[in-house]
């Protein structure tokens, strides 16, 4: 088990936002987190992270707990806009990584084309992050967190703010990344339909715990077959069955 | 501290005005025209008493022969030497108080504790005009070259520290996430992230202080009897000798002009990736 | 940065590094630093700079000053630099608004200004001491004339762009509505480049402040600079002291004051967006 949750419990304002939730996730595994807003899931995430402690239980990463953010954890932003550094390069971004981590600048620009190739954007090397499209950014983000080399990988809704075409290609890239490198992933989103075509086990949360309903209200695994299809995948009866199962979870309670 | 404040929207220097159509350079040139031929109109026409407002003609012959460009065998004049003197000052304290404002600002703006417990202290001495100082600096110190160049480094240091230690605090906490996530080091931090995403806030205070380090170098000048144009202006004035006071008051404007259009071409090419 | 919970009782506050304080401390603190230094300053005044011509403990200075405004001279001094801001300000500025609004709806003729605007604009004010001395002689109108200088072209530059930063939108409502040019005016443009000009006249009020104290411990025998000044070259480091203290605290109850008020404009007719 690569990362435990152990009744961990988020209270924000006064008010309890997640009531005690236990899981775990297994290394090489594609988790998707579904749920309302105010279900606490981009704060689940956060926790796990790092960013945050949470208000009770637990988070452990290789049964140590999680108190700060590491390296090996690397997080994609939602509003990438924000989160890559617009007065550097692609190239400059993505090599911030590297900086960090004290690679050696001989080894650096290596490193850089080759993550810039896997998110298929070495052409795009020396532009500024304002000249490129929301889909770019994104790819960018996710390039830099790719050099971090980490074991985990967690994502809050990064193709939210993306229209529906690009997401598509993102979510297929992503995929196929994930499968290339066996990266862990934890995936957060309110589309039911990403979280079912990308995850593995998809983990719905409900808004407002109360004493009986707690915030995990359903854990499904996903065993469509993979490499999954926008347009096979979407149309098997599998994925029809599992979407009408946990279409009552997001809000409709 | 600041001898004058210029905020707002960036302002950009003739030279390098963008999108200028032929017809417009032209109003413009001839309204400068007009305003010199309105100078002239009024100093011949005694309009003002000449003691007060010399002729344009003899405005430049001062300037010709103050800064030795004057027909040969008068004798070249002091101004070229002033106006070294003012530029020097100016620049030097500039210089420094960039350094010492980038510096501590860095210090003071990275921390949010010491934010919280200094910031009201500096937003007190915001207010304040530099050449406030200058009698206290001639107490301690008499009066020197050296006094002038500390206040004028003193003075314009606040603009630079308080737009560092601003920009600081406004780097979007999204960076700081991102320098926390990839397990930047604090210095690694304030130099590869906050300084750069500071830099046009620390950019304006720079601005300013430019302006504040010439008024306090003139200032200065003036109180201290320190050789320079402010000094020049003073004497000039008192000796009555207008021509060479609108001379040296040319040159202070030139000096102005030069600087803040050098300032504004270094923040272009710094901030080239705003405009990409 | 201070994370507070919503909801949360104000009575313990969380500080930035995640010591809990309780208010009475939070609204302590910004003095602390600044007592830290008076305290360091009257031990240094009372032990190794006893005597000393230049620095004076802060208890004398207060004393000092308490004398002045006994005397009057405080608030003589005060009157005259607030007075010569003030009518420096009006002149300088008020000239500014009017010649920069014009600008600022005549679009051809700012361009054809640009030039000349930023040839004069860069002059520091200070260099036109010698000519007002020479001109006025030493007294009210040589400083006013300084200040109006100094307050001429911010006003001018940001009257301009208030009103060209007026919501096009508008612009073509008014033209919707069938208002005459004079009516879009002073309906509609005019009061939509309130807030900014509003901006503008606070910074405008600082630059005054600032020039005339400037100017009175330049040249002018007049004021609190010059009484700053004259401490100064008597060796009383104490009242000099005083009268530095008391500009600084003029200047933050002026830029506090007009701060204030901005915010009632803005309450008013909205912010500066």
């Amino acid at each position: 088990m690569l990362l435990e949750f152990d009744q961990v419990a988020i209270h924000l304002g006064g008010r309890e936002i997640l009531s005690p939730t236990s899981f775990g996730v297994r290394a090489g595994e594609f988790v998707c987190v579904i749920g309302p807003s105010g279900c606490g899931k981009t704060t689940l995430l956060r926790a796990a992270s790092g960013f945050m402690p949470p208000t009770h239980g637990q988070v452990r990463r290789h049964g140590r707990p999680v108190q700060q953010p590491s390296r090996e954890v690397a997080f994609v932003f939602q509003d990438y806009g924000r989160a890559l550094l617009p007065w550097r390069t692609v190239a400059s971004n993505v090599s911030l990584a590297l900086e960090a981590a004290r690679v050696p600048p001989a080894e650096r620009p290596a490193r850089i084309d080759r993550v810039l190739a896997t998110v298929g954007l070495t052409a795009h090397a020396g532009k500024f992050p304002a000249q490129l499209s929301g889909g770019m950014q994104q790819r960018v983000q996710i390039a830099r967190c790719l050099a971090q080399e980490p074991e985990l990988l967690m994502m809050d809704e990064p193709f939210g703010a993306l229209d529906a075409m690009t997401r598509e290609g993102l979510q297929d890239e992503l995929a196929r990344l994930q499968r290339e490198q066996g990266l862990t992933v934890m995936f957060v989103t309110h589309d039911l339909e990403e979280a079912l075509y990308l995850g593995d086990r998809v983990i719905a949360l409900r808004a407002h715990p109360a004493p009986g309903r707690p915030s995990l209200a359903a854990m499904v695994e996903v065993p469509l077959p993979r490499p999954r299809d926008q347009l096979a995948t979407k149309e098997s009866p599998e994925f029809l069955r599992l979407r009408r199962e946990l279409y009552r979870f997001l809000g409709h309670d | 501290m600041k001898g004058r404040r210029m905020q707002g929207p960036s302002r950009r220097p003739a030279l390098s005005a963008r999108g200028a159509a032929p017809s417009d350079l032209l109003a413009s040139v001839a309204m400068l025209a007009g305003l010199v031929a309105l100078w002239w109109a009024a100093s011949h026409g005694e309009w003002v008493s000449r003691v007060f407002l010399p002729t344009p003609e003899l405005t430049l012959g001062s300037l010709r022969h103050g800064l030795g460009l004057g027909a040969a065998g008068e004798g070249a004049g002091d101004l070229a030497g002033y106006s070294l003197a003012t530029l020097g000052r100016m620049v030097a304290g500039w210089v420094l108080a960039a350094v010492l404002g980038i510096g501590l600002g860095a210090a003071i703006g990275a921390s949010a504790s010491l934010r919280a417990w200094l910031g009201p202290t500096l937003e007190f001495i915001r207010p304040l005009p530099a050449s406030a100082v200058i009698p206290l600096a001639i107490s301690v110190f008499g009066l020197s070259s050296g006094m002038v160049l500390a206040v004028v480094a003193f003075g314009a240091m606040w603009p630079v520290l308080l737009a560092t230690v601003q920009g600081l605090a406004s780097v979007h906490p999204r960076l700081r996430e991102v320098g926390a996530a990839l397990q930047l080091s604090r210095l690694g931090f304030i130099v590869k992230i906050g300084l750069p995403a500071a830099l046009p806030d620390i950019l304006a205070g720079m601005r300013l202080a430019l302006t504040v380090s010439l008024i306090v170098s003139v200032v200065g000048e003036m109180i201290a009897s320190q050789p320079g144009l402010g000094q020049a202006i003073l004497l000039a004035a008192r000796a009555f000798r207008a021509s060479d006071l609108f001379a040296g008051i040319a040159l202070l404007g030139a000096i102005g002009f030069a600087s803040n259009a050098a300032l504004a071409l270094a923040e272009r090419r710094l901030l080239g990736w705003q405009r990409p | 940065m201070a994370s507070r919970a919503a909801g949360q009782s104000p009575s313990r506050l969380r500080g930035p590094s995640g010591r809990i304080w309780p208010l009475w401390g939070r609204r302590l603190r910004p003095w602390l630093v600044p007592l830290l230094l008076v305290a360091l300053l009257e031990a240094h005044a009372r032990t190794l700079g006893r005597g000393s011509d230049a620095l004076a403990a802060p208890s004398a200075a207060l004393w000092a000053g308490w004398q002045l405004l006994r005397s009057g001279e405080l608030l003589a001094a005060t009157a005259f630099t607030l007075g010569s801001a003030a009518a420096g300000l009006a002149l300088g500025a008020g000239c500014g608004a009017v010649a920069g609004l014009a600008l600022g709806l005549m679009p051809r003729l700012s361009r054809a200004s640009f030039l000349s605007i930023e040839m004069f604009r860069p002059l520091p004010s200070v260099a036109l001491v010698p000519l007002a001395m020479l001109v006025f002689g030493f007294g009210l109108r040589m400083e006013m004339s300084v200040v109006a200088f100094a307050t001429f072209w911010p006003m001018l530059v940001l009257a301009q762009a208030a009103v060209r930063q007026v919501e096009p939108g508008l612009i073509e409502v008014a033209r919707a509505l069938g208002l005459t040019p004079a009516a879009r005016l002073t309906q509609i443009v005019l009061p939509a480049s309130v807030p900014r000009l509003f901006v503008a006249l606070r910074l405008c009020v600082a630059i005054a402040l600032v020039v005339a104290v400037t100017v009175e411990i330049a040249a002018n025998p007049h004021g609190v600079g010059y009484a700053m000044s004259l401490a100064q070259q008597s060796l009383d480091p104490a009242s000099m002291l005083a009268w530095l203290a008391w500009i600084g605290v003029v200047g933050v109850a002026v830029n506090g004051a007009m701060l204030a008020l901005q915010r009632r404009v803005e309450r008013r007719m909205g912010g500066a967006a």
